[in-house]
């Protein structure tokens, strides 16, 4: 009873929050932002608590909560959490607090962009939770609203393009999905529908044919591709991806961390609880076709970051190359690669949220965020001399995102390439390569910005200050405790990653 | 179905229908009895809601009688007539409040607006429960007459007038076309009577190539009444040049009348799902849902008035609502009722606050929407989550209404139909987020707060807008009593 009530705390906590913001005057605006990060520590407490009920050596779903809610379609409220979905509970709730802390100085419609962030929060939430295909649904619809005003509102130059873009892109995969999410509800008994996605699991649906336009057609087949855009549009998996740089770039910094933290995994957490275990079956047929795009994620993604004049733009490519390494981790299906992606979701969530941190904090500065600028100079140097902790705090973010030993970043990835090995040799040697170039274009970008002479204009710039360092303080040690010890990620997720293996493993 | 013979007790069976031509004749009374005094048209007004109020609680009263024929089957009063009437009352009880708070309108033509949309709703409550050809008829031409008078509410304006006439001339075909099917139809079967047609038709041979002119020649009628491709020519400028009060009347009432009188003549000639024809009544009604939802879609877009669009949009709207007619069977005629019911108020909220920034600017283009946020706060809110409903975005009726229809046509095994649907809505999304573009992105040149709004708009606002959210978390209770009321449809 105590789980359950910790998971419809964190699910409810944040939506009250900004409900509660709602009654504060606009003007007072220390007390909305005490509220905005009380609401987010108690909602980080209340999954530090859920941690520790948490019980990892069971395989299924943890402190399941149902209660009807359209009966007709026998729609239910229900949640629960496993070791899948638990580190990207984690992950949200600690990635929100710091994102609060960021967003300090923020002075625009600072009680809407508040409320806003809180009801976002909430509906990750509620992504990572339900239970309910149905409810997975709305949550998942519902995140994309206060995304898009958060984009359009407070966004850069080119708000309305990206959040449009992001808006109608992510609702097209949705609505394929939605076709899914009703097809397999009909799919699932005469009598019988359900909406459970547990129920819903274990490969039922293998067998059936269906009729289009007279051609014989997989059902499984057929709706594992709906959902398989409706996921890696979210992810995004190469050629799904243009959404991403826009809203990106546009983005202000806090929403960036979200996105490339938290909303990312969205779409590979769908592979892990929907696309696999509802079609066995066809994901094995697919794999190939994931894992080999997933590795033009990789390389794609690296060569672009590496083309960019613009921090933020490459950083945000880089996440593109990054996820391709989840994408062929989980195609491996072997339990080392399955391992290695769910904690590279983890992992990465730490280590980009850092660097978009950073360079929110630099863009402070700066009001720009050009290594080089669009006359051909450059637009930053030697910030190492003048910047020393920034710098420090820089060097910890760039290594663990390129997967140096002892930071995070490398276990996951070692994981992954140990997984995938002996299913995809060629894509391990190709992937390697991705690798390098991931080092190639974060050093070069450090070198850029770091060294050399000191440019007169980044003379006047400030380190950071005391609210900077303490926001950065727990992903340091978070990128650098998971890289020597990643046992507890590791530990939480092993008995769920064991049986969803083993179910693929069985087609 | 038992069928009644009693006269006085069938004249019981239609006290809502009485009430509403009661309340229309009272209005005209004090119309011409007081002519033209300022200070008696509230009384024209609130006599109006008054009889509407009882009509409504007299057809939610009657939503768990059972059906019975009446007026020797020519009439049919069932818990399904009763929800869509039900619809239908409140959609015009909502215009009313919107042509009153409208200053498109001359005092003068309000009462004049109240009689006819009183008149309108007489017909499509008639066209509802027909069950016959000849009271079908009459319920089609009862609603369309006020309705042409209601286009050129605007007497001294071009386009009203050319709106007018234009509904008037293609009404006039389609009514002629539909008659003429009719009588096909009649000299096949020998009987006007919808279940002895239904009957006739299965007993006798009758050649598909008699049958099915026939039938396209009837739905031309009832087709152009809601508008769906290829009758819907019409409506972009009837819609247009109407006052946007009548714009949003036209996008509910008759809309709701022509839909339930098709689910009712499917579902009493085409529900046996085996014969030649309920195929290609199938496939035409498919290929009719997908045109309609297109064409409304992609002239919607390109739209740079904010009445027009709604106006195409409200033509997409019926596109998606007629793939619910092709599941034949209750699930998909609870889906259209519940998408009737929620689209209406959807309805009214948005064509309300673009009555308010029409009138306040002298235009609806999106250029007035610019910086409305800052503003009219109030407005903006319930005017972004009817856009977001509109295009199906959960947590807000909009998305219910679709997935209702959605899990309808699934359910069938229409899988690509319901994908393209989808899809549809997806392109719809991207003019509805337009609107909340223009008034959240942008700013305006000033942000002094717009007049105009009194306590009373603000709470007619919000109370049409309130269903949208409640019946988009909490709609279980709702589709219940629609999914009852369905089960009658049928024959």
């Amino acid at each position: 009873m105590r789980g359950q009530l910790l998971l419809n705390g964190i699910l409810w906590l944040p939506i009250l929050g900004a409900l509660g913001l709602l009654f504060v005057p606009g003007e007072k605006k220390n007390v909305i932002r005490y509220m905005a990060l009380g609401t987010t520590l108690g909602t980080f407490l209340l999954s530090i608590l859920l941690y520790l009920v948490f019980d990892p050596s069971v395989a299924g779903i943890q402190f399941a909560y149902k209660v009807p809610w359209i009966e007709q379609f026998s729609i239910f409220y229900s949640i629960g959490v496993d070791g899948i979905s638990l580190p990207m509970v984690l992950l949200t709730a600690l990635l929100f607090v710091l994102c609060v802390l960021s967003s300090w100085t923020m002075e625009r419609s600072l009680k809407a962009y508040f409320s806003l962030f809180l009801m976002l929060e909430g509906s990750v939430f509620g992504v990572f939770l339900a239970l309910d295909f149905f409810l997975f649904y709305v949550y998942w619809e519902v995140m994309l609203l206060p995304m898009f005003f958060l984009i359009g509102v407070w966004g850069g130059e080119n708000k309305e393009y990206a959040a449009v873009k992001f808006f109608l892109y992510t609702f097209f995969g949705s609505v394929l999905m939605l076709v899914g999410i009703v097809a397999l509800y009909y799919a699932s008994g005469q009598g019988a529908e359900s909406f459970d996605m547990v129920a819903l699991g274990g490969g039922k649906f293998e067998e059936l044919r269906l009729d289009i336009f007279g051609m014989d057609v997989s059902f499984s087949k057929l709706f594992f591709v709906f959902m398989f855009i409706g996921f890696a549009i979210k992810v995004p998996v190469f050629p799904f991806h243009t959404w991403l740089p826009h809203a990106h770039v546009q983005a202000p910094t806090a929403v960036s961390v979200v996105l490339a933290g938290v909303l990312l995994k969205m779409g590979t957490y769908g592979f892990l609880r929907i696309a696999f275990p509802m079609f066995p079956g066809a994901s094995v047929y697919f794999a190939d076709a994931i894992a080999w795009l997933g590795l033009i994620n990789i390389i794609y993604g690296a060569l672009c970051a590496m083309a960019q004049h613009d921090v933020k733009r490459l950083v945000a490519y880089s996440s593109v190359s990054h996820m391709g390494f989840v994408m062929v981790g989980m195609a491996a299906m072997s339990l080392q690669g399955m391992n290695g992606a769910v904690l590279q979701m983890f992992n990465h969530g730490t280590s980009t949220a850092m660097m978009f941190l950073l360079i929110g904090i630099i863009y402070e500065r700066a009001h720009h965020r050009m290594i080089v600028k669009a006359d051909g100079s450059r637009g930053f140097g030697g910030l190492s001399t003048v910047m020393p902790r920034y710098a420090v705090v820089f060097i910890i973010g760039m290594f663990a995102s390129m997967g140096l030993p002892g930071l995070s970043g490398f276990i996951s990835e070692a994981l992954i390439f140990l997984g995938i090995y002996e299913k995809y040799p060629e894509i391990t040697v190709l992937a390697l390569l991705g690798l390098l170039l991931g080092a190639a274009y974060l050093l070069w970008m450090f070198k850029r910005m770091f060294f050399g002479s000191v440019l007169e204009e980044c003379k006047a710039y400030p380190d950071m200050n005391k609210r900077e360092i303490l926001y950065m303080i727990p992903l340091c040690v978070a990128v650098i405790v998971f890289g020597l010890h990643p046992a507890p990620i590791l530990n939480m997720m092993r008995a769920s990653v064991g049986e969803l293996t083993a179910l693929l493993s069985r087609f | 179905m038992p069928s009644e013979f009693n006269y006085l007790a069938n004249i019981g069976r239609i006290v809502p229908e009485l009430v509403i031509c009661l309340t229309m004749v009272a209005a005209i009374f004090l119309e011409v009895t007081y002519k033209r005094k300022e200070t008696d048209r509230p009384m024209i007004f609130y006599s109006s809601i008054l009889g509407l109020f009882i009509t409504g609680i007299l057809l939610i009263l009657a939503l768990s009688n059972p059906s019975v024929l009446v007026f020797t089957s020519s009439f049919v009063v069932d818990p399904f007539s009763s929800f869509a009437k039900l619809t239908m009352v409140l959609g015009t009880l909502g215009t009313i409040f919107v042509a009153d708070a409208s200053k498109e309108l001359s005092s003068g033509v309000k009462t004049e607006f109240t009689i006819l949309a009183l008149g309108v709703l007489a017909g499509g409550m008639l066209l509802t429960s027909a069950h016959n050809m000849l009271v079908l008829y009459i319920g089609i031409e009862m609603l369309s007459i006020p309705s042409y008078a209601m286009a050129f509410l605007k007497k001294h304006d071009a386009h009203s007038s050319e709106a007018g006439l234009k509904y008037a001339l293609y009404g006039g075909v389609a009514s002629g076309l539909m008659l003429f099917g009719m009588s096909h139809l009649f000299g096949v079967t020998g009987t006007i009577n919808f279940l002895e047609m239904a009957q006739a038709l299965e007993v006798k041979e009758i050649s598909l190539a008699v049958l099915i002119p026939s039938f396209l020649f009837f739905f031309a009628g009832l087709g152009y009444k809601i508008a769906c491709v290829p009758f819907h020519m019409w409506a972009p400028d009837v819609y247009e040049g109407s006052p946007t009060p009548v714009t949003a009347f036209f996008a509910i009432v008759p809309k709701v009348a022509g839909l339930a009188a098709l689910l009712r003549v499917t579902h009493i000639f085409f529900s046996r799902e085996a014969g030649a024809l309920d195929h290609s009544w199938a496939l035409l009604l498919q290929i009719v849902a997908v045109l309609t939802m297109t064409v409304g879609n992609v002239s919607a877009i390109g739209q740079q008035s904010v009445k027009r669009m709604l106006a195409y949009s409200s033509i997409s709207h019926v596109g998606f609502m007629l793939l619910g007619i092709i599941s034949l069977g209750p699930e998909g005629t609870a889906s259209i009722l519940f998408y009737g019911f929620v689209y209406l108020f959807m309805t009214l909220t948005a064509f309300g606050i673009t009555v308010l920034v029409g009138d306040h600017y002298g235009s609806d283009h999106f250029e007035r929407f610019k910086g409305l946020i800052f503003r009219y706060p109030l407005l903006t809110i319930l005017m972004g989550i009817t856009m977001f409903s509109l295009a199906g975005i959960p947590p807000f009726a909009g998305f219910a209404a679709k997935f209702n229809v959605i899990a309808a046509v699934v359910a069938k095994k229409y899988y690509v139909l319901a994908a393209f649907a989808l899809l549809n809505s997806v392109v719809s999304l991207y003019y509805y987020l337009k609107i909340v573009k223009f008034m959240v992105f942008h700013t305006a040149e000033s942000d002094e707060p717009m007049e105009g709004g009194s306590f009373r708009r603000n709470l007619g606002l919000t109370l049409a807008a309130l269903p949208i959210v409640v019946f988009g978390i909490f709609w279980s209770k709702l589709h219940a009593l629609i999914q009852s009321a369905s089960l009658w449809v049928g024959p």
